[in-house]
């Protein structure tokens, strides 16, 4: 019955896309009805479900999952008030020379606010009231194509909430791969999420970079939208104060004086207290913003506490290590192996959100990415890499769904987005290709986490067990000492 | 009941926000009582999140395929809340009867965080039952009052 979590897992894809109920409850619904059939079955003992309260307790008292409602206070107060208006009509003045300032603008506030908001979704729906109605000029293909890439800027830009969870799904599965056949954990230690900020965030620079060279390229011969939005002295503030206090609390994270969680609260504080000076919004829209926190909020926390569910009656039918056995005796090379956990990856991307894939997915694939690229850092920012490649993959890919049902812009045929969004997919694949042949590129801001020699691959079962054999007294010639190491 | 429930939790994201602010101050500046602070924000956390899971289903904004927010017909159809209340009742009644006496325990023993031994953590066990009870509630209700409606 080792197998049992594997068909959980078909199971839950079949229900999730045919009944269109809430994923949450249908993790906890699989997860309960694989319980009886184990217990009915007698795979294993009922006890041993008694850990999931315990588990769950975990998750309200977790340090790191304290900024998650900090972030989605953060998004929903951005969609209403004017900070990010007054960003982008700065933005607009500022690339106004580079004529090709609508794109530039769009990527530079998805930037700006990726960090600070809350998801993809978060991302893309402020995106859409800011940025589509001044992208009207341009082909609609382009258009949705440029939102779609700004939203997904947050999966990769640290210190976003999807790096933070991911961050810490990673810890745990670095821990995890520890305690595999053919990991040697060696002077390394178990990375955390600052270790994850540090590596994605040159990949996720250069990516950057990138699509800013292709979306000026894709804009500089059209025509020029005359019309310029009026930046008042006011806004002009209120945007530099913005990104000058954004960078400032970035920095703090980045270099370790602050955590995640304290940052999200000082941006989310900061922006009460200008709201409240300002009387932006006015008693009715404090309570909307306050309650679509709290339902936004939950939405995410039952995703945690169903997936926590599900992932511990995964394990409890031994499928965790099933899995990790088929993966890790497979005779491809490692990196052929990898690539296959990756493809695997970005299918499941393909139709699941970020979120989804955190809670889900990559807790069982990680620790096997890792044992087989043997670089934790590198494994998470490919992770992120493919995350964000696959929300960008038409018709499915989450943010290209997103940005075509909320930017207002006209219908796009598929095959004319896939065109539009090819460059910046291009960008993107050269980007990650490039970590994943070159791991240190993860590793160029930090000292790395992995101290294996490059060249080298993981040992296998054989070489440990060979290796156990050498270092027992029973092989040594006089049976009393062990060899030197 | 709920409204009143969900409306007064909402509010709870404000003072988690400060009490996290504070964190930095407190341990930066006046170099004592960060810790309380932090353990104060995980009782207010925890309850935050105990209620926001229902709230979350009362709006109809959890994840679903397609990644459907707010659908009007996901939201209002007898098969689905039906079928929600078979996925999560099991669930929630599980959970009541397996971590409860622990949850007790805490109460009476009016359990301390084990760094600090500041008081309160029995209010984050219970946010488990809390949790438990009201996603059952919620769910129960919402199958009985779309039985009396057409689908």
């Amino acid at each position: 019955m080792n197998t049992g979590g594997v068909w959980m897992l078909l199971a839950l894809a079949a229900l999730v896309v045919a009944t269109g109920l809430p994923v949450w409850a249908l993790l906890i619904g699989v997860a309960s009805a694989a319980c009886a059939v184990g217990l009915g079955l007698g795979v294993f003992d009922g006890g041993i479900l008694s850990a999931a309260g315990p588990r769950i307790v975990n998750l309200l008292e977790h340090d790191l999952l304290q900024a998650m409602p900090l972030y989605v206070f953060i998004g929903v107060l951005l969609q209403r008030l004017a900070v990010a208006d007054a960003l982008f009509a700065c933005a607009l003045r500022l690339f106004r020379p580079l004529h090709g300032e609508a794109p530039l603008a769009a990527l530079a506030v998805g930037t700006l606010i990726a960090p600070m908001n809350g998801s993809v979704a978060s991302s893309s729906a402020l995106l859409s009231r800011l940025v589509a109605p001044r992208l009207k000029g341009m082909a609609p293909a382009r258009a949705v194509s440029l939102i779609s890439v700004a939203a997904t800027i947050g999966v990769v830009v640290p210190p976003s909430l999807v790096l933070i969870l991911l961050g810490d799904a990673m810890l745990r599965a670095h821990t995890e791969a520890s305690n595999l056949p053919g990991f040697v954990l060696g002077g390394q230690r178990i990375i955390n999420t600052q270790d994850v900020f540090h590596a994605a965030l040159l990949p996720a620079a250069a990516v950057l970079a990138l699509w800013s060279v292709v979306a000026w390229w894709q804009q500089r011969r059209s025509t020029r939208d005359a019309g310029m939005p009026p930046l008042s002295a006011g806004q002009a503030t209120a945007a530099v104060l913005t990104t000058l206090t954004i960078v400032l609390l970035l920095a703090g994270v980045f270099t370790g004086r602050l955590f995640a969680v304290e940052a999200a609260a000082a941006g989310g504080c900061l922006l009460v207290a200008i709201t409240l000076v300002r009387g932006s919004l006015d008693r009715g829209q404090w309570r909307e913003v306050l309650h679509d926190t709290l339902a936004l909020s939950g939405a995410l926390f039952a995703l945690l506490v169903g997936a926590t569910t599900f992932s511990l009656v995964f394990r409890v039918f031994g499928s965790d290590r099933w899995l990790a056995d088929q993966v890790l005796a497979s005779s491809w090379p490692p990196t052929a192996t990898a690539s296959g956990v990756l493809v695997l990856v970005a299918l499941c991307a393909w139709v699941l959100d970020a979120f989804e894939m955190i809670f889900v997915v990559i807790p069982i694939v990680a620790p096997l990415l890792i044992v087989e690229l043997g670089d934790a850092q590198q494994s998470a920012v490919l992770l992120l890499m493919v995350l964000q490649l696959s929300f960008l993959l038409p018709p499915m890919g989450y943010a290209v769904l997103m940005a075509r049902s909320r930017s207002g812009l006209p219908r796009v045929a598929t095959t004319a987005l896939l065109r539009a969004l090819a460059p910046f997919i291009a960008a993107q694949l050269s980007v990650a290709a490039l970590v994943f042949a070159w791991p240190g590129f993860a590793h160029l801001l930090d000292e790395a986490a992995v101290v294996q020699a490059p060249g080298t691959t993981p040992m296998s079962n054989e070489d440990i067990v060979r290796q156990m054999r050498e270092m027992s007294p029973a092989s040594t010639p006089d049976g009393e000492s062990p060899p030197k190491p | 009941m709920m409204r009143i429930l969900i409306l007064a939790a909402s509010t709870l994201v404000l003072p988690l926000a400060a009490l996290l602010f504070a964190q930095w101050p407190l341990r930066d500046l006046v170099q004592a009582y960060s810790r309380q602070a932090n353990d104060l924000a995980q009782i207010v956390f925890a309850v935050y999140m105990a209620v926001a899971v229902t709230a979350a289903s009362r709006d109809g904004v959890h994840l679903a395929a397609g990644h459907v927010l707010h659908e009007r017909e996901a939201h209002t159809s007898r098969w689905r809340a039906w079928a929600v209340l078979a996925c999560t009742a099991p669930w929630a009644v599980f959970m009541l009867w397996s971590a409860g006496p622990q949850m007790w325990q805490s109460l009476v023993q009016f359990e301390r965080f084990g760094e600090t031994l500041s008081p309160g953590f029995f209010v984050i066990k219970l946010s488990l039952g809390l949790m438990a009870v009201l996603i059952f509630a919620d769910a129960w209700t919402r199958a009985l009052r779309r039985n009396s409606q057409p689908s």
